[in-house]
C-alpha cells in the first residue's frame, strides 16, 4: 500500500499537467478541445458523417472561410482588425467570374489580376492606417461598406451576363473540383498557404516584426522595426489572402450572389477569438484561427445537415460560440492560476530520525560554539556571499546578489574591488587549472571570468529529457561546480522546475527535479550524468580525483559518484540521514572534506515530508508567509571522510553570525564562511590544520602563477569568449 | 468474371423461373383485382423511398410547400429529409453536396442563384439522383422543374402596366423591383417583362433594380425611384414581401392608388392583406398550396418512372389567379396554426 502511494507521488500526474499547461502550445487547448468535442458530436449523430465522401465534402467547403479567418487574424495580429475581408473576399469572387467568363481572360492572369486587386484594397487600408495613423475599426469598417455597395451595384449590372456565363476550362473546372492527394484542391491550397503563414509569422524576419508590431508598437519601434511597413504589409497580406479565398470560392461555387461573404468578417472575428488570437494584438498563431474557423464551420455545417430550423442553427451557435469565448478567455486569462494552483506536486519522503544535535548529547553533532569565534569579513559590503573562494595570491573572491563577482584584497579583505559582472545569481564556484574562475549562475548556466576579467560562458545547455514536456535542455538553477583532474567541470542543476526565489517550493516537492551535469571543455560538450536528483547543491571532486561527491540537500544525503575506477559511472549513498540540509561541499586540509548545513531539520517538517497532502493543502490554502519552512536560520559546519564518516561539527548556535551557511572554504589555516543571505564573510581560525593548505594546490598542485598552461584549452576558452 | 457467371447461371435461372412462377400465381391471383394490382405497384416504387428538400431558407412560401409536402408523403409512407441554410449560398451549396452523399431517392431545391447548385445538380443525376427544381430553377436542366411560368409571370404584369399607364393614360414612366438578380425567377420575369414593356412606345422603364427580396432594401430603391420620378405611374414587382417596403413607400409618399403596384407572388396571407388595404393593386397568385401539391405529383412521378436519373425533363407549370379584391382572397392560402 505504501509503495503504491509511493508510486503515486512519484509519478503524480499532476505534474504532467502542470508541464503541460506550462507550455506555449496549450492557450488553444480549450479550441481544440472544443473542435474536436463537436467533430465527434456530429459523428455520433449524423449517419455517415466520417464516410469519405462527406470527408472531402467537409474539407471541400471550409478553406475560403478559413483563409478568411486567416486574412482577420494576420490584421489582429498586427494589432489591428480588418472588417473589409469579407467585402475583399466578394469582390473578388465577382472580379474573377467577370474577368473569366464575361471578359475571357486566361485563368493565371485573372488570378495574378485578383490576387492583386486584394493586395490594392490591402494597401488602401494600410496605407490609411500606417501612414495617414487612422483607426484599423473605422477604416476598415468604411471601406467594407464602400466595397459592399460597389459589390452590389456591380453584381445587378452584370447578373444576365453572369447568371448565363460559364467557362469551360479545365484548370478551372479543376480549381473548383479537383482533388489533390486525395484532398479537394482548396483544402491543400489552405494548408500549403497556411504552414507559409505559420513559418512567416514565427521564422521570417518581415513576419516577426508583425508580430513584433501587435505586440508593443511602442517596443518594436524602439527596436528599430519599421512599424509603418509592418503595418501596411499586414494589411496588403489580408487583403491577398481574402482575395485568393474569393477566388477559390468562385471557381467551386461558380456564383456571385448578393449574400456572397456578408457577414464573414464576423464569423472571422469569432473564429480569431475563439481561436484565443488576442485582440490587443500579437498574440496567436494562424493555427488558432483555422481552428476557430473551422468549430464555426462544422457546427454550422453540421446543425444544417441535422435538418434544424435556420434560426435555431443561428441562435445555437450564437450560444455555443459565447460560452466558448468566454470560457476560453478565462482560461486564457487564468491558466496561470491554475498552473500556480497545481503545478507544485509534493513527492512523498521517508525520514527517520537523525542523530540528536543538543548540545550535551555527545553525539558528533552536539550544538558548540565554535563559530561563535569567527571574525567578519566584509561586513555589509557584501549581499548573499552564497560562496566564497581565494586565489593563489590569498585574494578572496565571492558572489554577489547583483549578478557580480566581488573580490576582496588581501591581505587584510578590507579592499572591495567587483571583479566582474555576470548578471544573473551566480552561486557556487571553483578555479580551474588556467587560475579561471568557474561559477555557477542561477538562470543562466556555467560562466567562467578569466585573470583579466573576461567573462565567458562555459555552458548554459545540456541534453533534453525526451520524455518530459518542459524543455530541461536549458540549464535552470546551476548550483555549485568542481573541476576533475582530466578538467572536465561537473555541476549541480538544482532544480528544473523552480527558480531560484521558489526554491522552497522545490523543496516542498522533495522530488527529483535537479541534475549532474558534466561539461567537457575539451570537446565542448555538455551531457547530464546524473538525473531525477533532489536538490543536488554541493559538488566535491574527491581528494584523489577518482569521485565527485555531491549531495541531495532535500534528501539529507551525500553521495559519491564515481569518475575514475572500476567503480567509474556509479553512483552511491556516502552518508545518510544527516540532522541538517546540506550545502557545498569543500576539500579540507586533512584529506576530508567540509560541508555546510544550510538547515535543520525538525520533526515537524520530517513530518511534512511524509505527508504529500499536506504540504499540497498548504502551499495551496494559506499565504507564503505562513508556509511550513525548512528551518534555514542556523549555522552548522560539518566535516567527513571518504567513508561518509562525520568526525566534526561547527555550529553558531541560533545563528547569530552566519545563519542559512551555503558555503565555507579552507586556505592557509583559516576557514572562510560564506552564506546566502548573509551580509558578512566569516573567517574562522583553524589551529591544527595545515597552514599552508590551500584548494589551488590540492586541485592543480603547487604552482605560482607561471603555470605551463595546455594550449588547447586557452584556445578554446578564448573562442568562447570571443563568441 | 465469367467463370462466376457461368457458375451462377443456373441458380440464377432457377431463382428466376421460381420467381416467375410465384409472380404468375400472384398475378393469377390478383387478376380479379387490377385496382389493387395498381395500388401494389405504387406501393412498391414510392413507399419507404427518401425526398431530400432544400429551399433557399424557410420563409412563409418554403413553409407552406414543407406543409404540403410533408402532409403527403406522410399518407404516402415517403420520407422527408430537410435541410435549412437559412438565406446562406454558401451554406446551401454544402447541405446540397452532403445531400448528395447521402443518396435520397430524390432531391428538390429552390437555387438561389442560377449558377450556385448547378454543378451539384449535374453530380446529383450522375449519381443516380432524380432532381426537381422548383420556382427558382437553375442553368442545369434536370428530371423535372415544378414551379410558375416564370416569362409568362413578366409579360401578364407588363401588361398591366401598359394597360394602366402607356397608351397616355398615365406618365408611362414604371419601375421594375426585382428580387435577386441572379435567381431564375427575378431574371427571366424581368426579362420577359422588360421586352414587352419596350415594345410600347408610349412606356419607360425609369429604374429596374434588384432588391434580394428584401423589404427594406425595396423601400429605398423605391423612395429614391419616387424623388427622381415624381410622376411614376406604376410599378411591378416580381414578389409579395418584398413589395411590402415599396407599397409602404408610396403610402408615406400620399401617392397610395396613384402609382399603381402589380406584383408577382406566391399567395401568402400578406399578398392578399396588402391588397385588401389598397396597398397593392393587383396581385398575380401562383399559389404556394396548390404548387406544393405540383411538387409532390412530380415526386410521384418520378418515384414510379423506372427510367434513370437525368433521363426526363418534366415541367410541371403551375396556374396563375389574379387577386384584385377582396373576393379573390381564395388564391391565397392560409398558415394553419400549429
Amino acid at each position: 500500500m505504501n509503495g503504491l502511494r509511493r508510486l503515486w507521488y512519484r509519478y503524480s500526474p499532476q505534474l504532467l499537467v502542470g508541464e503541460l499547461l506550462e507550455k506555449r502550445w496549450m492557450e488553444p487547448a480549450v479550441p481544440f478541445t472544443l473542435l474536436i468535442l463537436v467533430f465527434s458530436v456530429f459523428i455520433l449523430t449524423i449517419p455517415g458523417y466520417t464516410s469519405l465522401p462527406q470527408l472531402q465534402q467537409l474539407m471541400r467547403s471550409f478553406p475560403e472561410q478559413g483563409f478568411v479567418a486567416m486574412a482577420m487574424a494576420i490584421s489582429i495580429l498586427s494589432g489591428g482588425i480588418d472588417l473589409s475581408v469579407g467585402a475583399v473576399f466578394a469582390t473578388a469572387d465577382f472580379l474573377t467570374l467577370y474577368l473569366l467568363q464575361v471578359q475571357e481572360w486566361p485563368l493565371p492572369l485573372v488570378i495574378v489580376a485578383v490576387l492583386l486587386w486584394g493586395a490594392l484594397i490591402g494597401a488602401i487600408n494600410g496605407g490609411m492606417i500606417a501612414y495617414a495613423k487612422t483607426r484599423p475599426f473605422l477604416t476598415t469598417m468604411v471601406v467594407l461598406i464602400v466595397l459592399r455597395a460597389a459589390y452590389n451595384k456591380i453584381t445587378g449590372m452584370y447578373a444576365t451576363e453572369l447568371a448565363g456565363a460559364s467557362s469551360d476550362s479545365g484548370a478551372w473546372d479543376y480549381l473548383g473540383i479537383g482533388f489533390v492527394l486525395g484532398m479537394p484542391i482548396n483544402m491543400f491550397c489552405l494548408i500549403v498557404i497556411g504552414i507559409i503563414a505559420h513559418l512567416y509569422l514565427t521564422r521570417i524576419r518581415s513576419g516577426v516584426h508583425i508580430m513584433a508590431v501587435g505586440s508593443s508598437r511602442k517596443a518594436a519601434r524602439h527596436a528599430g522595426i519599421d512599424v509603418k511597413r509592418s503595418l501596411f504589409l499586414a494589411y496588403v497580406l489580408s487583403g491577398m489572402l481574402s482575395s485568393f479565398a474569393g477566388i477559390l470560392y468562385a471557381a467551386r461555387q461558380n456564383s456571385a450572389g448578393t449574400d456572397t461573404g456578408v457577414g464573414w468578417e464576423v464569423n472571422a472575428l469569432a473564429a480569431a477569438v475563439l481561436g484565443g488570437i488576442s485582440l490587443n494584438g500579437g498574440r496567436g498563431t494562424m493555427s488558432r484561427a483555422l481552428m476557430g474557423a473551422a468549430i464555426i464551420f462544422l457546427l454550422i455545417n453540421g446543425l444544417v445537415q441535422l435538418g434544424t430550423h435556420g434560426s435555431l442553427t443561428t441562435a445555437a451557435i450564437g450560444a455555443i460560440l459565447l460560452a466558448a469565448v468566454g470560457f476560453n478567455v478565462k482560461f486564457v486569462k487564468n491558466k496561470s492560476k491554475i498552473l500556480q494552483k497545481i503545478y507544485v506536486s509534493p513527492n512523498l519522503v521517508e525520514f527517520t530520525p537523525p542523530l540528536s544535535i543538543e548540545r550535551n548529547s555527545g553525539t558528533v553533532f552536539a550544538e558548540n560554539d565554535r563559530l561563535k569565534d569567527a571574525e567578519a569579513i566584509a561586513l555589509d559590503c557584501i549581499e548573499g556571499p552564497e560562496d566564497v573562494i581565494l586565489d593563489r595570491n590569498d585574494h578572496l573572491y565571492t558572489v554577489n546578489r547583483n549578478g557580480s563577482i566581488i573580490r576582496f584584497l588581501a591581505p587584510n579583505y578590507e579592499q572591495r574591488d567587483e571583479f566582474a559582472r555576470i548578471g544573473g545569481r551566480p552561486l557556487g564556484m571553483a578555479i580551474d587549472r588556467d587560475e579561471n574562475l568557474i561559477v555557477c549562475v542561477a538562470g543562466m548556466g556555467v560562466y567562467g571570468v578569466k585573470p583579466d576579467r573576461t567573462v565567458f560562458r562555459v555552458t548554459d545547455e545540456t541534453n533534453r529529457t525526451w520524455y518530459r514536456f518542459k524543455d530541461d535542455s536549458r540549464l535552470w538553477l546551476a548550483d555549485d561546480l568542481d573541476i576533475a583532474p582530466d578538467g572536465k567541470i561537473y555541476f549541480s542543476d538544482a532544480t528544473t522546475r523552480y527558480d531560484l526565489s521558489d526554491w522552497a517550493l522545490d523543496g516542498f516537492e522533495g522530488r527529483g527535479n535537479g541534475r549532474l551535469v558534466c561539461h567537457d571543455p575539451a570537446t565542448g560538450k555538455t551531457h547530464t550524468v546524473l538525473a531525477n536528483l533532489a536538490f543536488p547543491n554541493g559538488v566535491c571532486v574527491s581528494h584523489d580525483g577518482r569521485a565527485v561527491l555531491w549531495v541531495s540537500t532535500w534528501l539529507c544525503r551525500i553521495y559519491r559518484y564515481w569518475i575514475a575506477g572500476e567503480k567509474a559511472g556509479t553512483v552511491e549513498i556516502l552518508a545518510d540521514n544527516l540532522p541538517g540540509y546540506p550545502d557545498n561541499i569543500n576539500r579540507a586540509s586533512d584529506g576530508r572534506y567540509w560541508l555546510a548545513l544550510v538547515g535543520l531539520r525538525s520533526p515537524v517538517y520530517d513530518l511534512a515530508m511524509a505527508d504529500p497532502a499536506f504540504r499540497l493543502r498548504m502551499v495551496k490554502q494559506i499565504p507564503p508567509d505562513e508556509w511550513l519552512c525548512p528551518g534555514i536560520n542556523f549555522g552548522c559546519i560539518i566535516k567527513f571522510d571518504d567513508s561518509g564518516t562525520v568526525h566534526e561539527s561547527l555550529w553558531d548556535p541560533g545563528g547569530i553570525s552566519h545563519p542559512t551557511i551555503t558555503s565555507m572554504r579552507e586556505h592557509k589555516g583559516y576557514l572562510y564562511i560564506g552564506g546566502l543571505e548573509n551580509n558578512r564573510i566569516g573567517r574562522l581560525r583553524l589551529p591544527e590544520a595545515d597552514p599552508t593548505w590551500t584548494g589551488s594546490d590540492s586541485y592543480w598542485g603547487k604552482r605560482k602563477q607561471e603555470s605551463p598552461k595546455p594550449k588547447l584549452a586557452a584556445a578554446r576558452t578564448e573562442h568562447v569568449a570571443s563568441a | 468474371m465469367s467463370d462466376r457467371r457461368t457458375r451462377l447461371m443456373p441458380g440464377a435461372l432457377a431463382g428466376l423461373c421460381v420467381a416467375a412462377a410465384v409472380a404468375g400465381w400472384a398475378n393469377t391471383a390478383n387478376a380479379a383485382d387490377p385496382r389493387a394490382d395498381l395500388f401494389q405497384k405504387f406501393q412498391t416504387s414510392v413507399k419507404g423511398k427518401t425526398v431530400a428538400w432544400v429551399p433557399v431558407w424557410l420563409g412563409v412560401l418554403e413553409s407552406e410547400w414543407t406543409r404540403v409536402m410533408k402532409a403527403h408523403f406522410d399518407d404516402y409512407g415517403i420520407k422527408l429529409v430537410m435541410r435549412d441554410p437559412n438565406f446562406k449560398s454558401d451554406v446551401q451549396l454544402q447541405a446540397v453536396s452532403s445531400l448528395i452523399n447521402d443518396k435520397p431517392d430524390i432531391l428538390i431545391v429552390q437555387n438561389p442563384t442560377t449558377t450556385l447548385l448547378a454543378r451539384e445538380l449535374k453530380r446529383a443525376m450522375d449519381a443516380g439522383i432524380k432532381v426537381i427544381q422548383v420556382n427558382m430553377a437553375s442553368n442545369q436542366l434536370t428530371d423535372a422543374y415544378v414551379g410558375a411560368d416564370v416569362p409568362k409571370l413578366g409579360h401578364m404584369l407588363a401588361d398591366e402596366l401598359i394597360k394602366t399607364c402607356g397608351g397616355g393614360k398615365g406618365s408611362g414612366k414604371v419601375a421594375i423591383l426585382q428580387g435577386e438578380a441572379t435567381a431564375a425567377y427575378s431574371l427571366d420575369m424581368t426579362k420577359a417583362a422588360t421586352e414587352a414593356l419596350n415594345a410600347d412606345k408610349s412606356i419607360k422603364i425609369v429604374s429596374s433594380q434588384p432588391t434580394n427580396w428584401d423589404a427594406n432594401k425595396a423601400s429605398e430603391v423605391t423612395t429614391n425611384v419616387l424623388q427622381q420620378n415624381p410622376d411614376l405611374c406604376g410599378i411591378m414587382s416580381v414578389w409579395g414581401p418584398q413589395t411590402a417596403g415599396a407599397a409602404q413607400v408610396i403610402k408615406n409618399a400620399g401617392k397610395q392608388g396613384q402609382v399603381k403596384i402589380f406584383v408577382a407572388s406566391d399567395g401568402q396571407p400578406a399578398d392578399c392583406d396588402m391588397l385588401e388595404q389598397g396597398l397593392f393593386t393587383k396581385n398575380v397568385s401562383y399559389r404556394a398550396d396548390t404548387q406544393g401539391e405540383a411538387i409532390v405529383n412530380a415526386v410521384l412521378t418520378l418515384l414510379q418512372d423506372g427510367r434513370p436519373a437525368g433521363t426526363t425533363q418534366y415541367a410541371y407549370y403551375t396556374t396563375n389567379y389574379w387577386v384584385s379584391s377582396k373576393d379573390d382572397r381564395n388564391y391565397c392560402f392560409v398558415v394553419p396554426k400549429e
